[in-house]
């Protein structure tokens, strides 16, 4: 365990050290990182010049969502897409076999290898829009101060458990960045609570591609929506997609045929 | 001409078919957008009542379902192609070819519109009943959409080609067009339709071009306008296509002579 935790360093050290090779981009960056998280944050107020609450959301509550939308995505594009694009390339060009003979985890190596460090700017963001939206609210229980950090992990893992199936298929079919396309071109829908979707979008959204639930459910809890039992099913939801999602990952890994082979 | 365009339409359209997956999720970007806010404002309207200004759940399903129409008749990705290009110096067997390579665009970029409109169609119909839409439009105002969404198409080309030009001189275009999608994000009539822009946004939202790409066009399709007043807002396209026309050729010609492929 320790020594997995010195590899993660190590792998982010190494892409830190790489990204801060080009200073002027990452600056670049983190001004469009900004001005995006600015601009939805002024959609929301639009939105919110016409009412005081969306479906049950107050405005508090909806900036600690949108403040979650920014870290779950931040989380995906931090090291999920870096890493499984790198992947998917391994399995095209057939060099996974380097990942393979390596004594550690191959799957470890393989979808937490790669970094966009810049995407941290946007989770920092995301943080101080949860935090601007928790400052509006007059009392945080307990409960929900333990709740939200546990409900944020969940969703970490529900995104990591989807897009590492979704990237096994490269397994069999080689191309499949259409796939991931798909994601994130759901990804947007979870800017809002998955509860003003209509029924085929909402189930969408909760089981096939639950980004609704990875996003919605953290600040769920901080608005006391959800009871002990609901964060309990989250927590062994996530903990069986994440089961079954490495056990298919290891059923492809089967077929994997290296370059030459 | 006609003759080159019949070429490299069939060219293209050959080209297209193989990426058949790939056009269709596509399309599906120019929708999901759309709905997301639909659905946020038939909640607010809910909340209120069901009326938000002139609009009620049926006139907001209308609006988002004409709005994704127009930006499917309307995207132009040619910002992204382009820097690409220059970048790798791709750009210069294209630049030797007879043709202003923005042919090569005008024609790739009608391809992809011939060949998503259907599955966009269906999958429209598909939510104008699930949202229930109710549209206002008169003949005379699918009379005024033609025209109107022409210019909105070329006013979203051009502008995407101004752009895209500015690659000659740095290679950060990627910046400049993000911030171009989220001015376009506020100012276009996705968020909100414009009427429904609170205040000083929804004059400066007249007063910049994005919303003569995407909002006008859709409230005149939906009927959401007064016809004196969409022929109003369609003299705001006029102005914007004739301002980017003459924007591009001066940046092109400009530009043209700066670039260096890489490694010449």
């Amino acid at each position: 365990m320790v020594r997995y935790v010195r590899l993660l360093q190590l792998f982010f050290r190494t892409e830190l050290q790489y990204e801060l090779e080009y200073r002027l981009n990452l600056v670049l960056e983190i001004i469009q990182t900004v001005v995006v998280t600015g601009t939805s944050v002024a959609a929301i107020l639009v939105l919110f010049s016409y009412t005081t609450i969306l479906n049950g959301w107050d405005l508090s509550a909806m900036l600690v969502l949108l403040g979650c939308f920014y870290l779950v995505q931040g989380f995906g594009e931090l090291v999920l897409q870096p890493s499984f694009e790198k992947f998917m390339e391994h399995v095209r060009l057939g060099t996974l076999d380097f990942a393979l003979l390596k004594p550690a985890s191959a799957q470890f190596l393989v979808t937490v290898r790669n970094f966009q460090v810049v995407q941290l700017a946007q989770m920092g963001l995301g943080a101080i829009v949860v935090a601007v939206g928790l400052s509006r609210i007059p009392s945080i229980g307990l409960a929900e101060a333990i709740g939200f950090p546990i409900a944020l992990l969940c969703g970490f893992g529900l995104i990591y458990a989807l897009l590492l199936a979704l990237s096994t298929f490269a397994f069999w079919f080689v191309r499949v960045d259409n796939l991931m396309a798909l994601y994130w071109s759901f990804m947007d829908a979870g800017r809002f609570p998955v509860d003003v979707y209509p029924g085929w979008l909402r189930v969408t959204l909760s089981s096939a591609v639950p980004i609704g639930v990875a996003v919605t459910v953290p600040a769920q809890v901080i608005a006391g929506r959800l009871d002990p039992l609901g964060l309990g099913l989250l927590m062994l939801g996530t903990i069986a997609a994440f089961v079954l999602a490495s056990w298919f990952w290891r059923l492809g890994l089967r077929s994997y045929t290296g370059a030459s082979a | 001409m006609i003759r080159t365009y019949r070429a490299l339409l069939v060219a293209q359209i050959q080209a297209a078919s193989q990426y058949r997956v790939q056009s269709i999720l596509w399309m599906l970007f120019s929708v999901i957008r759309p709905v997301i806010f639909l659905a946020a404002w038939v909640a607010v309207a809910n909340s209120q009542g069901g009326q938000i200004g002139a609009y009620d759940v049926r006139d907001f399903a209308a609006y988002y379902i004409c709005l994704s129409l127009v930006s499917n008749l309307t995207m132009s990705w040619n910002a992204y192609d382009f820097e690409f290009e220059v970048r790798m110096g791709r750009l210069s067997p294209k630049l030797l070819r007879p043709l202003h390579p923005i042919h090569y665009s005008v024609v790739e970029n009608l391809v992809w519109k011939l060949t998503t409109i259907i599955p966009l169609a269906i999958v429209l119909v598909f939510v104008a009943i699930t949202f229930d839409a109710r549209f206002r439009t008169t003949p005379m105002h699918l009379l005024l959409f033609v025209p109107s969404v022409l210019l909105a198409a070329a006013l979203a080309f051009l502008s995407g080609w101004v752009l895209a030009t500015l690659a000659f001189w740095t290679t950060r275009v990627h910046a400049v067009s993000t911030f171009w999608d989220r001015a376009a994000f506020i100012f276009a009539g996705q968020i909100a339709p414009l009427a429904l822009l609170p205040g000083p946004l929804q004059t400066i939202a007249l007063a910049l071009p994005f919303g003569y790409i995407l909002g006008v066009p859709a409230e005149i399709l939906r009927g959401g306008v007064t016809i004196p007043t969409a022929l109003q807002l369609m003299a705001g396209q006029v102005v914007w296509v004739v301002i980017f026309y003459f924007a591009f050729q001066r940046v092109w010609r400009v530009g043209v002579r700066q670039y260096s492929a890489v490694g010449a």
